[in-house]
């Protein structure tokens, strides 16, 4: 069944929302896409946007000029080191959208410390990460969304229904695009002089990362550490999403394929424990936009983009609906489930456990590129069958004092 | 940088690290063969710290328990610190482990909490006295990562030196001990030890100086870990007054079985807050248990605003034919909250009898109940109700008959599909137009029998005549994307019905109205070519670039197809034809310009025999030629057929001559010179045996570094040099 919004009402969000009933919300690390996402919490009637955390001055100050304006104070509170927000009290959920650098410790941080979490994607540097995160949320019973903003989005969840519930037959494949397959990591700069701390903590941008000395090709540079271990980047800048996407329509969101093979003419193929193969691809998509997927079953089979438009191998597959009438953005779905589900205490579509295994595929898949051979995988033991320097790339030391 | 200081030198190897290390994990096949013994020497050795970093990294895959000791030794070092545990956490075997417990007893302050944690991370059982001995360390980073390491460790020793914490530790120390706890106590129930866990778990939620969310977590564990005897405890949650464990409540009675739990619920729902009533509600519904309807129902019927609609939510989950009569009363309200929340309800409850009743009860309905029951209709496509709903396509109320059409484009079947062709080309009134085309457009859309009702629609499109009497404007979006202003006249309404369905059978009607004698007709049809989903419309489309009627309309079908050959999979030669045909159809620059963006999108030797072909006539000789070379590049030397095609090009061959090559990294390079000599011919691009350099040179002069081919050269007598990334096209520029 395609969700459908908890009634604002039911929630108690009809008229005026008492002070009391509103969410407290803390932002960490909002930059352009974290303005994006805290402006979809800004437009629900049920939140509170009260303190932001940046190592960088200018964003500290711009997302609190931009929330003081909005609600016409001057009460959003700054902070450079994310605990200090986090020791507050008075703040249920926290925004995390730093680079994938810091998403996961950060959100174990926040969980730990009592917080509901939104975190942007991709959630996790590795598949020891993955799985730390969901055994944080499952302890500590707090409410995760990941900001796979697409499985809220009508026609992707229409897509992901057609397969789930067999209207297109025994499920054959499931198709992600990375957006390229290339593994490719940070590295150790030279040093440059080191600005004041309270202008840019670079101690705290670093993190959990290996330590190295400033420079300014690091802290600008896309996605520092994205993937971060020896495995970086790759499947995970688009796989995060249509990666994940696959795993709903597999109806897999406690488990990840259990083979992966390395790329052949661009093309990563991984396969299910059922038979099903993820193709990961970034070639022979349909004119849908980007992040597309595309379903195949015995019975038929479905691609969809961000265009907001689906394509099926038959019209009867929308049983009666237009596809104009079910796509689209915005991404104020996700946020508003997540909001709903810090009321309700439900879980949301992208809870801990769905972005786990997301990330474990994205994460396997990244490791058979980058050792360039066959995987098989056991997702019950969380590890690699017989490979040990595979397994050896599960995880990454994280640098002192960080911990998850 | 021979000749440079020795800062110099350093900056240099610094610089290249990031690159290194990028590449390197680009590509570590090649560098499967890494000498351990080599990589401990540089870590031995007084190469950059930066170097050293990296080979800590690398250590991760080739490292064994020789690389211990010299990765041991960068423990303390605080900016190495946590590369050597890269490695360290990774290499298996008891050396590592106890290269951590010694370092542990030598090192202090953040270099130490890390290596507590790498501790922890391995799960050493071994270093349980040590981590005891470290929750007195007198730093709290310190002694808090123990706490943690030791719940990570698990086991009876680390729960018994864990619970002496709990009231011995500072108060600083106290929440991370708490933490070690609740991951202990999951240890030991993961190990079948349910009493020890359930014990370890009171303890955190009975001690003093412990933070909301330790004993939340705590909570959690008690109620989960003692199964069915942990249903007091839940239900005293669910009735606290404390947010926060109200909330865990919430959480753990949807993680717990047991009609019990349900029971608890039910329970707490009585006594509870409106607020929380509707949140119970949520809880209640979730648990998918039947004995839960009477009181879901109770709470609909009379609760306040607030629960009605939670009760309401979740009915449509759990409901039956028994809550028609509440739902219906209620959709039929004016508060329009509550009427949403019951018509999605409605629209969810299962079961066929909800259907019959639905229907029987539309028959007799009138005012508001009669227009709830018709969007109810159309929202289950309940088909016992289209008699019902055609009679209220005639309403005298626009509102119901636009409400009853658009039920009709849900529920309708073959059978009555004459009705909406006609309501949708014929409306009686001028307003029932735009519902009644909708409406026709669902219908045909989710037909069983697509082609059946294609033929259908077909049939009425021929019979309607050419009238301009009831053609009214408008706004349509191009194969362009662009939004136009166009004519739609009846027949181009059935038209567009039979675009947006697609198959055979539209594909047909489609091709006979684009050469209609029909302006707009035609005008419809090769728009809604131009969108077609399937590559089957390419015929058409490259017929209509010769034969329709305008050259208007041509350009039009030339862009749809390129569209078609451009964006849609297909096999590559069969996409190089199309592009190819596209090419020679083309009659202006601008679309020969789109023909050929088109070919370089998709380089394959298909495509760049289509190219060369395309380039032997004289007005395309130039553009096709020049994006033959430029896929010949992109190809490089993957296939032998490659400089025979370009030899095609009819190019006047130029004089290439190979002074110097040389293959490799840094001061460590092999001269390739006659190897290129070889395979240079008549044109500046070289195509070599193989893309791999390392194949075609006869060997990797410096594994596992990416190396740089630099030449030397001559064309026509004019000389050059070019320095190309490993494994790049070998394209010489040619000299000024």
């Amino acid at each position: 069944m395609i969700p459908r919004a908890v009634s604002a009402a039911a929630l108690g969000l009809d008229g005026a929302v008492p002070a009391g009933d509103r969410i407290a919300v803390g932002g960490i690390g909002i930059g352009s896409r974290g303005t994006y996402v805290l402006g979809c919490f800004l437009g629900e009637p049920d939140v509170r946007f009260i303190a932001v955390c940046d190592i960088k001055a200018a964003r500290r100050t711009a997302v609190k000029d931009m929330t003081d304006k909005r609600y016409g104070n001057k009460d959003c509170a700054m902070y450079r080191d994310f605990r200090d927000l986090l020791a507050r009290e008075d703040i249920d959920a926290v925004l995390i959208a730093t680079g994938p650098n810091w998403h996961a410790t950060a959100s174990a941080y926040a969980a730990k410390a009592g917080k509901d979490v939104y975190c942007e994607k991709p959630c996790t540097k590795n598949i020891a990460q993955s799985l730390a995160l969901a055994e944080v949320f499952r302890r500590t019973g707090r409410v995760y969304q990941a900001g796979t903003q697409r499985r809220n989005l009508p026609h992707f969840a229409f897509a992901c229904e057609l397969a789930r519930t067999g209207k297109l037959g025994k499920l054959l494949a499931v198709h992600a695009q990375p957006a390229g397959l290339a593994t490719a990591m940070s590295g150790w700069a030279e040093a440059q002089p080191l600005p004041d701390k309270e202008v840019v903590d670079w101690d705290m941008y670093l993190g959990p990362a290996a330590w190295r000395p400033f420079n300014q090709r690091h802290l600008d540079g896309f996605n520092f550490e994205k993937g971060g271990g020896l495995v970086g980047g790759g499947v995970l800048e688009w796989g995060s999403h249509c990666v994940d996407l696959c795993q709903w329509a597999a109806n897999a969101d406690n488990t990840a394929p259990v083979e992966y093979n390395p790329p052949v003419n661009g093309r990563v193929i991984a396969r299910y424990a059922d038979g099903v193969k993820l193709v990961i691809r970034d070639d022979g998509w349909l004119p849908l936009g980007s992040c597309p997927v595309r379903f195949e079953g015995e019975a038929g089979w479905v691609e969809a983009g961000d265009n907001g438009k689906l394509v099926l191998s038959s019209p009867e597959l929308l049983a009666g609906r237009k596809v104009a009438e079910i796509g689209g953005y915005p991404a104020t779905f996700h946020v508003r489930d997540f909001l709903n589900c810090v009321k309700s205490r439900r879980q949301p579509l992208t809870n801990a456990e769905a972005a786990c295994y997301s990330h474990i595929a994205c994460h396997a898949a990244n490791i058979a590129i980058f050792l360039n051979r066959k995987l098989a995988y056991d997702p019950a033991k969380n590890e690699f069958i017989g490979d040990e320097q595979a397994n050896r790339l599960r995880s990454e030391a994280m640098r002192e004092p960080w911990r998850i | 940088m021979r000749g440079g200081n020795d800062k110099d030198r350093e900056m240099h190897k610094l610089g290249c690290v990031t690159l290194l290390l990028t590449l390197w994990a680009a590509a570590p096949a090649q560098a499967a063969e890494e000498n351990e013994g080599r990589l401990i020497a540089i870590l031995r050795s007084d190469a950059p710290r930066a170097e050293k970093a990296i080979t800590c990294k690398r250590l991760v895959l080739y490292g064994t328990k020789e690389a211990v000791p010299a990765l041991a030794a960068l423990l303390p070092d605080a900016e190495l610190t946590s590369w050597a545990r890269i490695a360290l956490e990774a290499i298996p075997g008891p050396e590592a482990d106890a290269a951590l417990r010694e370092a542990a007893g030598k090192v202090a302050g953040l270099p130490l909490v890390g290596i507590v944690n790498s501790i922890g991370v391995r799960r050493d059982a071994a270093a349980v006295d040590t981590l005891a001995g470290l929750l007195a360390n007198d730093d709290v980073e310190v002694a808090s990562a123990a706490a943690a390491a030791l719940g990570a460790i698990g086991g009876a020793p680390a729960a018994a030196v864990l619970t002496r914490a709990l009231a011995g530790a500072p108060v600083a120390v106290r929440p991370a001990v708490g933490e070690g706890c609740v991951l202990c106590a999951e240890r030991l129930l993961a190990a079948g030890m349910r009493d020890a866990a359930v014990k370890l778990y009171d303890a955190v939620r009975n001690s003093a100086d412990m933070p909301k969310q330790r004993l939340v977590d705590a909570t959690r564990g008690a109620i989960l870990a003692r199964q069915a005897a942990g249903v007091p405890l839940l239900a005293a949650q669910l009735a606290a007054a404390d947010k926060a464990l109200f909330a865990l409540g919430l959480t753990v009675a949807r993680e717990m079985p047991g009609a019990d739990v349900t029971k608890a619920l039910a329970a707490a729902l009585e006594r509870a807050t409106p607020e929380r009533q509707a949140l119970l509600l949520m809880a209640l519904a979730d648990r998918d248990d039947p004995s839960t309807l009477p009181a879901i129902l109770q709470a609909a019927a009379s609760g306040s605003k607030p629960v009605k609609l939670a009760a309401m939510g979740v009915l449509g989950r759990v409901g039956s034919a028994a809550c028609l009569p509440l739902l219906l009363d209620a959709a039929a309200q004016a508060d329009a909250d509550v009427a949403q929340a019951a018509k999605a309800a409605l629209e969810d409850l299962s079961g066929k009898d909800v259907d019959a009743e639905l229907a029987a009860r539309l028959d007799a309905a009138g005012g508001p109940m009669r227009a709830v029951l018709i969007e109810l209709a159309g929202k289950r496509r309940i088909a016992a109700a289209v008699p019902a709903l055609i009679k209220a396509a005639d309403d005298a109320e626009a509102g119901v008959r636009a409400a009853a059409l658009t039920a009709l484009g849900a529920a309708i079947g073959p059978a009555d599909l004459a009705f909406l062709i006609g309501r949708a080309t014929a409306p009686r009134h001028a307003e029932d137009g735009e519902p009644a085309e909708r409406a026709l457009l669902a219908a045909c859309i989710r037909m069983p029998d697509g082609e059946a009702c294609a033929a259908q629609l077909a049939d009425a499109l021929w019979d309607l005549p050419v009238s301009t009497k009831s053609t009214v404007l408008k706004r349509r979006r191009e194969s362009a994307g662009n939004w136009v202003w166009v004519p739609v006249s009846p027949r181009s309404t059935l038209l567009e019905v039979l675009g947006a369905m697609g198959g055979a059978k539209a594909l047909a009607t489609m091709v006979e109205a684009a050469k209609d004698d029909d302006a707009e007709l035609q005008d419809t049809a090769i728009r809604m070519l131009g969108q077609w989903l399937t590559t089957d419309a390419a015929p058409a489309l490259l017929d209509l670039t010769r034969t329709a009627s305008s050259p208007q309309n041509q350009a039009r079908a030339l862009q749809g197809y390129l569209r078609l050959a451009r964006d849609f999979p297909q096999p590559e030669p069969q996409r190089a034809e199309m592009c190819a045909a596209a090419l020679r159809a083309a009659k202006r620059p601008e679309e020969r310009k789109l023909a050929l963006d088109a070919m370089a999108k998709h380089p394959s030797i298909a495509m760049l025999r289509a190219l060369v072909e395309a380039a032997k006539t004289p007005e395309l000789k130039d553009e096709a030629g020049a994006a033959a070379l430029a896929m010949a590049q992109k190809i490089g030397g993957d296939s032998a057929d490659v400089p025979a095609l370009l030899a095609q090009l009819g190019r006047a061959p130029m004089k290439i001559e190979i002074l110097k090559a040389e293959y490799g990294a840094g001061a460590t390079v092999k001269d390739v010179t006659a190897t290129l000599a070889r395979y240079a011919g008549g044109f500046p691009l070289i195509l070599l045996p193989s893309p791999n350099y390392n194949t075609s040179f006869g060997g990797d002069p410096v594994p596992g570094v990416v190396k740089q081919l630099k030449i030397a050269y001559r064309i026509d007598g004019k000389q050059g040099e070019v320095t190309l990334r490993e494994n790049a096209p070998v394209l010489l520029p040619v000299p000024e």
